[in-house]
């Protein structure tokens, strides 16, 4: 285990990512790229959004993290009836030697790992509730403002399907994640690996490679992972060439409402840093921002009613977007 | 590797030896292309200077693309970018480099860590030195095109050699011009040189060589020589003849022979020696004195030339009435006519040196003008080639390039003989109808006929050439009879000092041999 340092070495954020992919896929079959995008959010100090049909190992991604990291896990079923006050806590009267006072009873939000399990069937007001709470890091409950434990990361998820009845996210609050994610059904192979996995007398348990220290100093080792102009310049390329009133291609103008916020440069940057660092390199490369790319601007990407009269998607958009960015003539 | 500065170094000194080649195909190919546009163009122009081009292009190709070269040779930022690319870097070397001055957090190891992966990576592979076929395959075409050309017989190549010998002969002929105007005035004291025959010439000269071509050249020495002809007294052969029979007449008397004898020498001196014959009278026996009288008298009658004639009669009427003084003032008076004689001939003679000399030019212009006809003419049709001249002198001649026959019609002076008188000016030759089959030998022996005006015309106005229109010239042979007449009459006519005509009679006897032989 890593112990806490008072500065991590950028070779051992890299050790501490690697063992930490290492001991999840111990655990976790296939989704290599789920869990590296769930690594590069944690580090990264954001939160995901997960989409992926039920029953695809969401939770199981989670609560191994939480294992893994020795931090405190929490899951929040979110329903219709859910209030904002089940999530972030309530002042409750307790009778204490014969008086009587309000004490705040902590909701589920007060833990190191979130899962916010179909966030999209809650209420816009229990959604912002927690919104709130990932952006301010913090909960106020009548006058009083309470700071969330760190780190803290919010992993929520929801279905692409049984859209009835929900509340699809707005484009505000998509902003707010740092990630998302698509849950991708195992291979045929996967599928058998994961039924030997848990079906067996005892499932895999998971060691702890990292307490919320360690997490906190890769977080601050990874935003000073260096980035050279001409790269940041492709970044910002990546970001305009989403805009419909600023890009020249043809399908960004026809497909695009509005493309992607200052928040999806940043989360393109930052990944981009963290992924260097995973990679074992101590410098953002265009590789970065490209791998990264698809996770951090896919739900920046606002469509057109025409894209999905056309079956186009934003990932088909960003792909263009990105094979049609000269890296160099973006560098200048 | 050392440092960054000795990656950038590396890849600095790579991407020169890269580009060098590079480029230096590039200067190839910007030569050749030069040297084929230029010989193309020579090949639809007459460039004269064609080579002088191709070797002032080349030079400039090299320095051109020497200086593209240098201009947008990669700075070390773009060496590092480029390197990351091409070498899979990951962009660690244009980020170390970029943060090469800063010491944060992550630099030191960002630095060793990009200097690891560049150690282990061979950078020269960054720029390789190749060059690209396609460019290769274009300049040897290129330049295979234009060394083919180079090579190959250049149409305009005749045309500029033609053009050289045009040059050539016009300076030629510009400068026997300049030859003649030298020798009349060494030829003659300063002050007795007639300004207007130098002022002809120098115009003559002038024209000849700015000409366009030698044809041009020529229409600039008829209207020279009519010019100078208008210099000429038409009095003075009749004053010159009125001197001769003078001195025919004192050569019988004994107070004239002297002076008789210097008249023969020159009428300069017979006019010394009339002068002195006038002071003299006094001392002449009555007997002299009729005798003089008569003389006089009988030169005044053959005299053409009406005030010598006048000064004759009164001389002698004077000096058969006993009246010396008054005789003495009309052979004073004979003695400054016959001064003027002098001078007149004096200014005839450089006239004839002048026209000497521009018929010496013609010669030159018109053998080029054949030449270049003879060069053309090769592909011109008969009839384009029968043109001809007529002479007054000779009647109708004709000549003519090429093998056709033709007719022609020219204007012609001659001088004719009027009983024992001398002078007239041929008329306008008839339309000459000559046979014109020339041969280039014949060609080139043309001499020019000088034309008289045209009835109606004003001799201080000669008629100028319609452009394109050829002076009229004449074969040799066909005019060697008119002139030789001419000559003769003027050294029967003491135009010619008495020394030389035994020199002119013999010359055209000469002449007449080779003639014959030929």
């Amino acid at each position: 285990m890593i112990a806490e340092e008072p500065r991590l070495d950028p070779g051992r954020v890299t050790e501490l990512a690697q063992s930490l992919e290492t001991e999840l896929a111990r655990l976790i079959v296939g989704q290599k790229a789920l869990v590296r995008d769930t690594v590069i959010t944690l580090i990264a100090g954001g939160h995901m959004l997960l989409e992926g049909v039920p029953g695809l190992g969401k939770t199981v991604l989670v609560r191994s993290l939480g294992q893994a990291l020795k931090l405190t896990f929490a899951r929040i079923q979110f329903t219709p009836d859910l209030m904002p006050a089940d999530i972030v806590g309530t002042n409750i009267i307790r009778e204490e030697r014969g008086r009587r006072e309000f004490q705040y009873q902590a909701g589920p939000l007060f833990a190191n790992l979130v899962l916010a399990d179909e966030v999209n069937r809650a209420t816009p007001k229990t959604q912002s509730a927690l919104l709130e709470a990932m952006q301010e890091r913090t909960v106020t409950v009548g006058t009083e403002t309470r700071a969330l434990p760190v780190p803290f990361f919010v992993l929520a998820t929801q279905n692409p399907i049984e859209l009835e009845g929900t509340y699809p996210l707005p484009e505000a609050q998509l902003d707010r994640f740092f990630f998302k994610s698509l849950v991708p059904f195992p291979s045929e192979e996967e599928l058998l690996e994961i039924a030997r996995r848990t079906t067996g007398r005892a499932t895999p348990q998971l060691k702890a490679v990292a307490d919320d220290k360690a997490i906190l100093a890769a977080q601050e080792v990874a935003r000073e992972v260096p980035i050279a102009e001409h790269v940041l310049a492709y970044a910002g390329k990546l970001i305009m060439a989403t805009h419909p009133q600023r890009t020249e291609l043809e399908t960004v103008r026809r497909y695009v409402r509005f493309g992607a916020s200052p928040r999806g440069l940043q989360a393109l940057v930052l990944a981009g840093k963290v992924r260097a660092l995973l990679e074992g390199r101590y410098n953002v490369a265009f590789d970065d921002l490209v791998a990264v790319a698809h996770p951090a601007l896919r739900h920046r990407v606002f469509l057109q009613f025409e894209a999905e009269a056309d079956d186009v998607t934003a990932d088909q958009l960003i792909d263009e977007v990105v094979e049609k960015t000269d890296k160099a003539k973006a560098a200048g | 590797m050392s440092s960054l500065d000795g990656v950038v170094s590396e890849l600095r000194w790579s991407a020169v030896r890269s580009s060098a080649l590079s480029y230096l195909l590039h200067a190839v190919l910007a030569a050749a292309a030069w040297i084929l546009a230029v010989v193309i163009a020579a090949r639809f122009f007459p460039l004269e200077q064609a080579p002088r081009f191709e070797a002032i292009g080349v030079p400039i190709a090299f320095v051109a693309v020497a200086v593209a070269w240098i201009a947008v040779r990669p700075g070390s930022m773009k060496l590092m970018r480029t390197a990351d690319v091409r070498l899979g870097l990951k962009e660690r070397l244009s980020t170390a480099w970029e943060r090469r001055g800063q010491d944060g957090p992550m630099d030191a190891v960002l630095r060793q860590d990009a200097l690891e992966k560049a150690a282990r990576t061979r950078l020269a592979a960054a720029y390789p030195v190749a060059l690209r076929p396609g460019e290769v395959w274009l300049t040897l075409a290129v330049a295979v095109a234009a060394v083919g050309l180079v090579l190959l017989p250049n149409p305009m190549d005749q045309l500029l050699a033609q053009r050289r010998d045009d040059r050539a002969a016009q300076a030629q002929a510009a400068e026997t011009v300049a030859a003649a105007q030298k020798k009349i005035a060494a030829a003659s004291p300063a002050a007795q040189v007639d300004p207007q025959i130098q002022k002809i010439l120098q115009d003559a000269r002038a024209r000849i060589a700015s000409a366009p071509d030698p044809r041009a050249a020529l229409q600039n020495i008829t209207p020279a020589e009519q010019k100078l002809l208008q210099l000429s007294d038409p009095q003075t052969p009749a004053r010159a003849s009125t001197a001769q029979n003078l001195a025919n007449n004192l050569s019988a008397t004994n107070g004239g022979r002297a002076a008789s004898q210097a008249l023969n020498a020159s009428p300069s001196q017979g006019a010394r020696a009339i002068r002195d014959l006038a002071s003299q009278l006094q001392n002449l026996s009555p007997q002299d004195r009729a005798q003089l009288a008569q003389a006089l008298a009988t030169a005044a009658q053959q005299a053409k030339d009406p005030e010598m004639a006048a000064s004759l009669q009164q001389a002698s009427s004077a000096l058969a009435s006993g009246d010396v003084s008054a005789a003495a003032t009309s052979m004073d008076a004979l003695a400054g006519q016959l001064d003027s004689l002098q001078q007149q001939e004096s200014n005839d003679q450089q006239i004839a040196a002048a026209i000497n000399g521009l018929e010496a030019a013609r010669q030159q212009l018109a053998s080029q003008a054949d030449r270049d006809a003879a060069g053309a003419g090769a592909s011109a049709s008969p009839s384009a080639g029968a043109g001809g001249s007529g002479s007054a002198g000779s009647g109708a001649g004709g000549s003519g390039n090429g093998t056709g026959n033709g007719t022609g019609s020219g204007n012609g002076s001659g001088t004719g003989n009027g009983g024992g008188g001398s002078g007239g000016t041929g008329g306008q030759g008839s339309s000459g109808s000559g046979a014109g089959q020339g041969t280039g030998a014949q060609s080139t022996e043309r001499v020019y006929v000088p034309a008289a005006p045209i009835p109606g015309q004003s001799e201080n106005d000669p008629a100028p050439l319609a452009p394109g229109q050829d002076v009229p010239l004449t074969p040799y042979d066909q005019v060697i009879q008119a002139y030789e007449q001419v000559a003769l009459d003027a050294a029967d006519q003491s135009l010619i000092p008495g020394s030389e005509r035994d020199l002119v009679r013999s010359y055209f006897s000469s002449l007449g041999e080779q003639g014959g032989g030929r």
